[in-house]
């Protein structure tokens, strides 16, 4: 029999489990390596890495909130506020850290007024995220008076441009947040209530577990992550912009649900959120290198979402 | 009252003390005297049988016992002493613990998670879990269970009983004394049955206490050490396995000879068939199902919850898919989806008619005409003074209650959103009814109304196949029934064999 430190899963047995976004993504790549040489080159991939790490920032704590049955719609829109918020200090004259405590701060604000919406008055999230959604994208036009915020100075984009060994910053962050949320989900009592709250809400309730304030918590841990990422989004645009990041929960969603988690009994994957980002990532990248208008580019990502849900639904079915 | 007092326990043997005991527990809720001195001993290593009818009160009885109910009179004693259970949280600190068939466990959580959730044992940094700690106990246990299951599996991925088995496993990790079983056999093949009356068994021996739910008379006796019977929330007998038999306990089970004296004028010539069901299989589990229901007659389909009735009616249907066998509808044979038999004149009046067969927050009068629209109005236009007409017709015609036609069926009372439900298909017209427990959540007068109404389309040439797990309406009112056990038909009574006691020795698998 296993023992009490039973070997991980053997690669074999992972590919076959892989959600179809894995094999979506291996032919993605390959499809874009021939039609468009410099796709493959290391600049191009590091653009990918690059435009990856804000998505990521967002769809990982998104898998944990659709992992409880709920959802945040809210995410683009207060990612754009807590940008506003953090050009707006620095060119106020803060230093970057106080800037960014502010961002920081907007954004748990944020994701602790949807918790506990959710949560506490038993609103539906859907409904409570696209109020939040409308506040926040409000907010933000009102406090930037509809103008991009520029500027002040060159820390952000100082710190954004950074490498670490080699490794840019962004990524280097992007990394960091995935290793966080590894170790919360797969480690901790936090993490094995995320899976209760959407599995079995009532046998956790039961269980002596306070369930409610769990779930305020897998929402504030979501509104804290886009104040990080409004780091790397001003960073990378060395300016604040009111509008910059709509439709990004957009984005967030398809690549969590492309990543084979799912609405209901609290069935999530972090690692295939991962790939679910690097796929959306690689078809946007790709599009653009191929001259694609982004309207269009939208399109492909909900036909990516129908895709992979059918190459599940038929693996399933098997 | 014809009842009989409750039967004592067995003569003057004193053995140990109860570990629980339930002492003259009543429970009301509005319409209905769920418990009525109710008294019950729980005695560690003994499995105490509790028997009865749907209704009987044996799930108020055991929700007051793990605390999810408080009682209105009554007291439970533990080890002797008097306690309030206030919360299920303080019946499982007094080691109680409940084993439902609908298990408490989160699919994509590890069994080890599954079974410590809520106490998981803490890891070195603040907030972690002691993997190796949780998954050595789990496997513990599983194995003082003779369970061999890798404690690492999403517990999705296990059968019912294995499930079953982490449930229980759950339970004794949290050093339950007392474990209730409600019908745990029902969702278990034969060797799995085997291994958990194992299991009990071996609980048994290690001094647990069980109450232990089951419709399976057999298993009553075998693994019965004291059997308690309830009927309509009262106590009817308390006694030992020995000291009865099956045939006793059924007689117990439904009291005394129902009143025949409900006078339904019976259609004296039954006419052809409306709906004839032959070697019908379908892919929700039902197998070899073969009826007959005649214009005129109103045919009972009677069996426990979970024996398979609602599956038959949704085969008939066409909402679950048919694998073999023939359903023919005014002699013709039909098959396909609801809106392809729905014209050939048969009406489904769902169990759970709020979520069914009710648009609750549209009007009485859409909902009348929704399964008619195209013979109401022929074309495609909306005449809304038609529509009006045919409404105030219905709403005449079966005596709903409704100040308009305009009212919305949500504000309507069961009886009325029930008689709603009916009127739409009767402007469909349809020549067979299939009734899913009509009268349940229903005051006894619209009962009476519902039952009026049921006469009346037979009479009118119509033929009814009637759902019910109230026994006394279906000795009541049916011309003929059907007996389900097991997605199967186990016996046809004719209206002379119909009794409540001769459903149930069916429904019940005792010969």
């Amino acid at each position: 029999m296993s023992d009490a430190h039973a070997a991980p899963m053997s690669l074999g047995t992972r590919l076959a489990r892989a959600p179809g976004v894995f094999y979506i993504l291996v032919l993605l790549v390959i499809v874009f390596g021939v039609t468009e040489p410099s796709f493959l080159g290391a600049a191009n991939l590091g653009n990918i890495g690059l435009q990856s790490a804000i998505l990521l920032m967002l769809a990982l704590p998104m898998t944990l909130i659709i992992m409880t049955e709920g959802l945040d719609l809210s995410m683009g829109a207060v990612l754009s506020l807590c940008g506003i918020v953090l050009a707006l200090g620095l060119l106020k004259g803060y230093e970057l850290p106080v800037a960014l405590a502010a961002a920081l701060a907007v954004g748990l604000a944020f994701g602790v007024a949807n918790g506990a919406l959710v949560a506490w008055l038993d609103l539906p999230p859907f409904v409570v995220t696209l109020g939040t959604m409308g506040v926040a994208q409000g907010l933000a036009l009102v406090v930037s008076d509809a103008q991009s915020v520029v500027g002040f100075g060159d820390a952000v984009s100082r710190l954004y441009g950074t490498h670490v060994f080699g490794v840019p910053f962004p990524v280097l962050v992007a990394v960091a947040a995935y290793a966080l949320m590894h170790f919360l989900l797969y480690h901790t009592r936090f993490g094995a209530y995320v899976f209760a709250l959407g599995g079995n809400r009532e046998s956790l309730v039961l269980a002596g577990a306070r369930a409610n304030v769990y779930l305020v918590a897998v929402y504030a841990l979501g509104g804290a992550m886009v104040g990080l990422a409004a780091l790397l989004l001003t960073g990378r645009m060395n300016a604040g912009h009111p509008t910059a990041a709509i439709g990004m929960e957009f984005d967030a969603i398809a690549a969590v649900i492309v990543g084979g988690t799912s609405f209901e009994r609290g069935n999530g994957w972090l690692f295939g959120t991962l790939l679910g980002v690097l796929a959306v990532g690689v078809l946007k990248n790709g599009l653009n290198l191929l001259a694609v208008q982004s309207a269009l580019q939208v399109a492909a990502i909900g036909l990516l979402v129908i895709v992979a849900l059918l190459v599940d639904g038929l693996r399933e079915k098997r | 009252m014809a009842d009989r007092g409750a039967e004592a326990v067995g003569g003057p043997r004193q053995e140990r003390a109860a570990l629980v005991e339930l002492r003259g527990v009543s429970k009301h809720f509005p319409g209905v005297q769920a418990l009525d001195d109710v008294s019950l001993e729980i005695h560690p290593g003994e499995v105490h049988v509790l028997l009865g009818q749907n209704g009987a009160g044996k799930s108020t009885l055991m929700k007051v016992l793990y605390g999810a109910y408080q009682p209105d009179r009554g007291e439970v004693l533990v080890e002797g002493k008097p306690v309030r259970i206030t919360s299920p949280a303080v019946g499982r600190r007094l080691g109680i613990a409940v084993i439902f068939q609908e298990f408490s466990l989160v699919p994509y959580l590890d069994l080890a998670h599954n079974i410590f959730l809520g106490r998981e044992p803490r890891g070195s940094l603040p907030g972690t879990i002691d993997h190796a700690a949780m998954h050595a106990e789990a496997r513990r246990l599983l194995e003082s269970l003779g369970m061999d299951l890798d404690t690492r599996a999403p517990t999705h991925t296990l059968g019912m009983a294995q499930q079953q088995m982490v449930e229980i496993a759950k339970a004794l990790s949290q050093h339950a004394r007392i474990l209730v079983l409600d019908e745990p056999t029902a969702a278990l093949s034969e060797r799995e049955t085997e291994h958990l009356f194992a299991t009990v068994r071996r609980l048994r021996a290690e001094g647990v206490a069980m109450v232990y739910i089951s419709h399976r008379l057999p298993e009553v006796f075998l693994l019965g050490d004291r059997i308690t019977v309830l009927r309509d929330g009262k106590r009817v007998a308390a006694l030992r396995p020995g000291e009865t038999d099956a045939d006793r306990l059924v007689q117990l089970m439904v009291g005394r000879s129902v009143d025949t004296a409900y006078a339904r004028e019976r259609v004296a010539q039954p006419g052809a068939p409306v709906l004839e069901v032959e070697h019908l299989a379908a892919e929700n589990g039902i197998s070899d199902i073969n009826l007959r229901v005649r214009a005129g007659e109103i045919v009972g389909l009677a069996g426990l919850v979970g024996a398979g009735r609602t599956e038959v009616a949704r085969a008939i249907f066409g909402a679950d898919r048919i694998t073999a066998g023939e359903v023919r509808i005014l002699g013709a044979p039909v098959r396909g989806a609801p809106h392809q038999i729905v014209p050939k004149g048969v009406a489904l009046i769902p169990e759970n008619r709020k979520a069914e067969g009710l648009a609750l927050i549209r009007s009485v009068r859409d909902n009348l005409l929704v399964a008619a629209l195209k013979r109401t109005f022929g074309g495609v236009l909306f005449r809304p003074r038609k529509a009006y007409a045919v409404a105030a017709n219905l709403i005449e015609a079966l005596s709903i209650a409704t100040p308009s036609v305009n009212r919305l069926a949500r504000f309507l009372s069961g009886g009325n959103q029930q008689k709603i439900v009916v009127g739409k298909w009767l402007n469909a017209g349809s020549r067979l009814y299939v009734f899913d427990e009509p009268t349940r959540g229903i005051d006894v007068g619209a009962k009476a109304e519902i039952f009026a109404l049921i006469d009346r389309l037979v009479k009118q040439g119509a033929g009814v196949l009637m759902i019910s797990s109230e026994l006394a309406e279906i000795v009541k009112v049916c011309d003929r029934a059907y007996v389900m056990r097991d997605k199967g038909i186990v016996g046809e009574l004719s209206r002379a064999e119909l009794s409540e006691a001769s459903i149930l020795q069916l429904a019940m698998h005792h010969e």
